[in-house]
C-alpha cells in the first residue's frame, strides 16, 4: 500500500525534474551551447548526488510548517503540489514547486483543523524573497566581475566558448547538486518517518532507508528531466530570457549559490563558525532564484532588457501557484477521505487536565484564562483556539505551545524501529543510548518523552546565548520530531 | 584542457590564416599598381597571379572554417557573425582580384602625370584593407581594439573617396580621348571600390562588436 502512496512522491518528483531542470539549463540549451542530451545527463547525476549525499537538511522546516501525520495525507499532498505544478507548467509558465508544496501543506493544516504556524511560514516566505533578492545582487557582482574580462581582456572568442561551455557544464553541475539537496525535501520529505525500506549493505556500504527512499525520488526527477523538460528549458531559454551564453553562465551561477546556501548544512556551520548568522535550511524556488538572477543581470546593465510583461506573468504563477494547490489538496483531501475512505490525518485529542494545565504552568503561561477548557476533550485544534478566545489572551506561538502541550499523541519508545528504518544515523551515540535506557516506556504526550529524555545530557537544550546554540536547539528539535513520528504508538496498535 | 582547446586553438589558426592572405592581398594590390604604374608588366602579373593564389586559399580556409564551426556547434550565438565577417571579408580580397584583373585584360594607358594621385589612391585603399584585417583579428582577440581599428578603416575609405573624387576630375581635365577618359574613371572607381568594401564590413562589425560586449 505504501508504495502506492509513495506513487504521488514520485510524481511531485517527476514534475520538479520536469519544471525545475529548465531553471540550470535552460538558457545553455536554448543558447546551444549544449545538446539537451548532456543537459539532462549531467542534470540527472548531479540532482541525484544532491538528494542522496546532502538532501536532508531543508526537510526540518517544511516539517515544522505543518507535520501531515498520516500517510494518506502526504499522498495527497503530493498529488495536490504535483498537479498544480503540472497544470500550470502546460501553459509553458515555470512555477515554483516549493511554493506550491506550502500552499498545499497550508491546505492539509485547514482541512485536518491544524493551527498554521505562522512564524516558520514566514521564515518559509521571507526566505524565499532573500533568495530572490540575493541571487539578483549575486549576479549583479558576477556581472560586474566578468564584464572587463570579457570586454577588455584578451581570450580569443572561440577559447572564450569553450571556457563558458565548461562553465555551464561545471557550474550547471553544481546548481543542480544542489537543486537536488534542496529540493528533495519538498519530494520524498513528507514519506521520510514511514519509509517501507530497510538499510541494504552493500558489502562495506551502507544505503540508509532513508537514502533509498531518496534515491526513488531521484530517480522520479530523472524521469521527469528526460520526458518533459525539453519544452520548459525551451520555454525558459527562449521566450522568458533570451540570455547570452556568458550571461546566462552568471545567471546559473548565482543561482547554484543560492540553492547551496540554502540546503548545506556545512556552510550553515562554516558560517556560525565565523560568526555570521546562518540563513535558514529552507527549499526555495529555483525559479524565483534565477528570475532573480535575471533581473540582477538586467537593472545592472540599464534595466532596459528587462521584459517586464512575462517577469509579471511569471511572478503572477508564484502567487497563483501556492493558492491553487492549498486549493486542489483541500478538495483531493476530501475525496480521498469521503470517497476512498482512507485516513488523511491522525485523529488527535487535546485534553485539558490537571496534569497538562501543570505543564502550561511550568512553560511560563498564564493558566488563568483556561479555566473554560479544564476538564475538556477537544478533536480539533481549531476548537481550542476559538475557545481560548482566538489571540485575545494568548499569542498564537503561546497558543500553539499550549496546543503543543494538550495533544495526546501516544508513544512508545522503540529503537529497533529507529535502527529498521535507517535513522539511527541522525542521533549520537549517547542519544541512542539514553533511548536504550527508556525501552518500551510509553509516553501520553510528546513533551512527556522530551522531559524524560531531557535529563539525559545529550537531550537537553541549551540556554540560546548565540546562533549557535538557537541551531543546536533547532537540530534537537528535529530530532525529536523524528521520535516522535517513528515512536507514534496508537491505542489501536 | 589542451585537449579540449585543440580544435579551437586549429581553428584560431586557420582564421588567423585568412586574415593573413587579407593583409598581404591589400599589399600585393598595393605593389602590382605601382609595378603597373611604372611599366613592370611581367612583375604585375606575377603579383596577379600571386593574389588569384591567395583569393583560393582564403575560398578553402573560408569554407573550412565555416564547416568546422557547424559541424562541432562551436560560438553558436555568435557563428551567424562570425560567418558574415569571413564572407563579407573574402569579398574584399575577391574585389581586389577582380581590379587587377581588369588591369591585366584591358591594359589602360594611365597618363605618367596621374601616377602620384593614382597611388596615392591605391594606399588609402589598400591602407583600409590593412586597418580591416586588425580590427577583424581584434573582434577575435582583443574586443576593446576593435573600434580604434574601425576608425582607421573609416578614415582611409573617406580618403581614398577624395582622392578618387580629386583623380576622376584630373582624368576628365584632360585632354585625351573620351573614350580613355571613360575607361579610366573606370578604373579609379575600381581602386575607390575596395576601400568601399572594407567600410561596409567595418559597419557590421561594429554592431557585432556591440552584441559580443558584456
Amino acid at each position: 500500500m505504501i508504495f502506492i502512496y509513495l506513487l504521488s512522491g514520485l510524481f511531485l518528483g517527476w514534475s520538479l525534474g520536469a519544471n525545475d531542470t529548465g531553471n540550470i539549463f535552460g538558457a545553455a540549451v536554448e543558447t546551444r551551447m549544449l545538446k539537451f542530451k548532456t543537459a539532462a545527463l549531467i542534470a540527472s547525476i548531479f540532482i541525484f548526488l544532491g538528494a542522496v549525499l546532502e538532501g536532508s537538511g531543508p526537510s526540518g522546516t517544511l516539517g515544522r510548517l505543518g507535520s501531515v501525520d498520516a500517510l494518506g495525507g502526504a499522498f495527497t499532498v503530493a498529488l495536490a503540489a504535483a498537479l498544480t505544478i503540472t497544470a500550470i507548467v502546460r501553459t509553458g509558465i515555470p512555477v515554483s514547486t516549493s511554493q506550491t508544496i506550502v500552499g498545499a501543506i497550508i491546505g492539509w493544516n485547514y482541512f485536518s483543523g491544524r493551527l498554521t504556524d505562522y512564524r516558520s511560514l514566514l521564515t518559509i516566505v521571507s526566505s524565499w524573497v532573500i533568495a530572490f533578492v540575493l541571487s539578483g545582487i549575486i549576479a549583479a557582482l558576477l556581472f560586474y566581475l566578468i564584464r572587463p574580462i570579457i570586454n577588455r581582456g584578451r581570450i580569443h572568442l572561440l577559447e572564450q566558448d569553450v571556457y563558458t561551455r565548461l562553465g555551464l557544464i561545471v557550474i550547471g553541475a553544481f546548481g543542480a547538486f544542489s537543486l537536488g539537496a534542496n529540493n528533495i525535501a519538498n519530494v520524498v520529505g513528507v514519506f521520510v518517518p514511514v519509509t517501507p525500506f530497510k538499510d541494504l549493505n552493500l558489502g562495506g556500504f551502507t544505503l540508509s532507508a532513508v537514502q533509498q527512499l531518496y534515491i526513488l525520488g531521484a530517480i522520479s526527477i530523472i524521469v521527469g528531466i528526460y520526458t518533459y523538460s525539453q519544452k520548459v528549458m525551451r520555454t525558459v531559454g527562449k521566450d522568458i530570457f533570451h540570455l547570452s551564453p556568458v550571461t546566462a553562465l552568471i545567471a546559473v551561477t548565482a543561482e547554484a549559490i543560492v540553492l547551496f546556501i540554502f540546503a548545506s548544512r556545512g556552510l550553515q556551520n562554516l558560517l556560525l563558525s565565523i560568526g555570521l548568522p546562518p540563513l535558514p535550511l529552507v527549499p526555495v524556488s529555483s525559479t524565483q532564484v534565477i528570475v532573480g538572477a535575471v533581473v540582477g543581470i538586467g537593472l545592472v546593465k540599464g534595466g532596459k532588457n528587462i521584459r517586464y510583461n512575462i517577469l509579471g506573468k511569471v511572478s503572477l504563477a508564484w502567487i497563483a501557484a501556492p493558492v491553487i494547490a492549498f486549493v486542489f489538496a483541500f478538495i483531493a483531501l476530501f475525496i480521498v477521505q469521503n470517497v476512498f475512505e482512507q485516513t488523511v490525518f491522525q485523529q488527535t485529542v487535546y485534553t485539558f487536565n490537571r496534569i497538562t494545565i501543570q505543564q502550561i504552568e511550568k512553560e511560563g503561561l498564564d493558566t488563568s484564562h483556561l479555566s473554560s477548557v479544564n476538564g475538556h476533550r477537544f478533536d480539533r485544534e481549531m476548537e481550542v483556539y476559538k475557545e481560548l478566545g482566538g489571540e485575545k489572551y494568548f499569542s498564537r506561538s503561546e497558543m500553539l505551545k499550549i496546543i503543543r502541550i494538550a495533544e495526546v499523541y501516544p508513544l512508545q519508545v522503540n529503537t529497533k524501529l529507529l535502527l529498521d528504518k535507517g535513522l539511527a544515523n541522525h542521533f549520537s551515540q549517547k542519544q541512542l543510548e539514553a533511548l536504550i535506557k527508556l525501552e518500551n516506556r510509553e509516553f501520553k504526550h510528546k513533551w512527556q518523552l522530551e522531559e524524560t529524555l531531557s535529563q539525559d545530557p545529550s537531550w537537553q537544550k541549551r540556554k540560546e546565548l548565540g546562533e549557535r546554540d538557537k541551531l543546536y536547539n533547532q537540530n534537537l528539535e528535529e530530532q525529536f520530531n523524528l521520535l516522535f513520528r517513528t515512536f507514534y504508538f496508537p491505542p489501536s496498535r | 584542457m589542451a585537449l579540449i582547446l585543440k580544435t579551437t586553438r586549429f581553428i584560431e589558426t586557420q582564421i588567423d590564416a585568412f586574415l593573413d592572405i587579407l593583409s598581404d592581398s591589400s599589399t600585393t594590390f598595393e605593389l602590382a599598381i605601382e609595378d603597373y604604374l611604372n611599366n613592370r608588366i611581367d612583375q604585375f602579373e606575377n603579383r596577379l597571379a600571386q593574389i588569384r593564389e591567395n583569393e583560393h586559399r582564403a575560398d578553402d580556409l573560408r569554407v573550412s572554417i565555416e564547416r568546422f564551426l557547424y559541424e562541432r556547434t562551436l560560438i553558436p550565438e555568435n557563428r551567424g557573425d562570425v560567418l558574415a565577417i569571413l564572407e563579407n571579408t573574402d569579398e574584399v580580397i575577391d574585389n581586389i582580384k577582380d581590379s587587377l584583373v581588369q588591369f591585366s585584360i584591358e591594359l589602360p594607358q594611365i597618363p605618367n602625370c596621374l601616377n602620384d594621385l593614382w597611388m596615392q589612391t591605391t594606399k588609402s585603399s589598400s591602407n583600409a584593407v590593412e586597418q580591416l584585417s586588425f580590427a577583424v583579428r581584434s573582434f577575435f582577440r582583443d574586443l576593446a581594439a576593435v573600434n580604434n581599428y574601425i576608425h582607421k578603416v573609416y578614415f582611409f575609405e573617406r580618403e581614398a573617396d577624395h582622392l578618387g573624387e580629386r583623380l576622376r576630375r584630373e582624368i576628365f581635365n584632360m585632354d585625351i580621348e573620351l573614350s580613355q577618359k571613360s575607361q579610366l574613371r573606370y578604373f579609379a572607381n575600381h581602386i575607390e571600390k575596395i576601400s568601399d568594401y572594407a567600410q561596409v564590413v567595418c559597419d557590421r562589425l561594429s554592431i557585432y562588436v556591440i552584441k559580443r560586449q558584456l
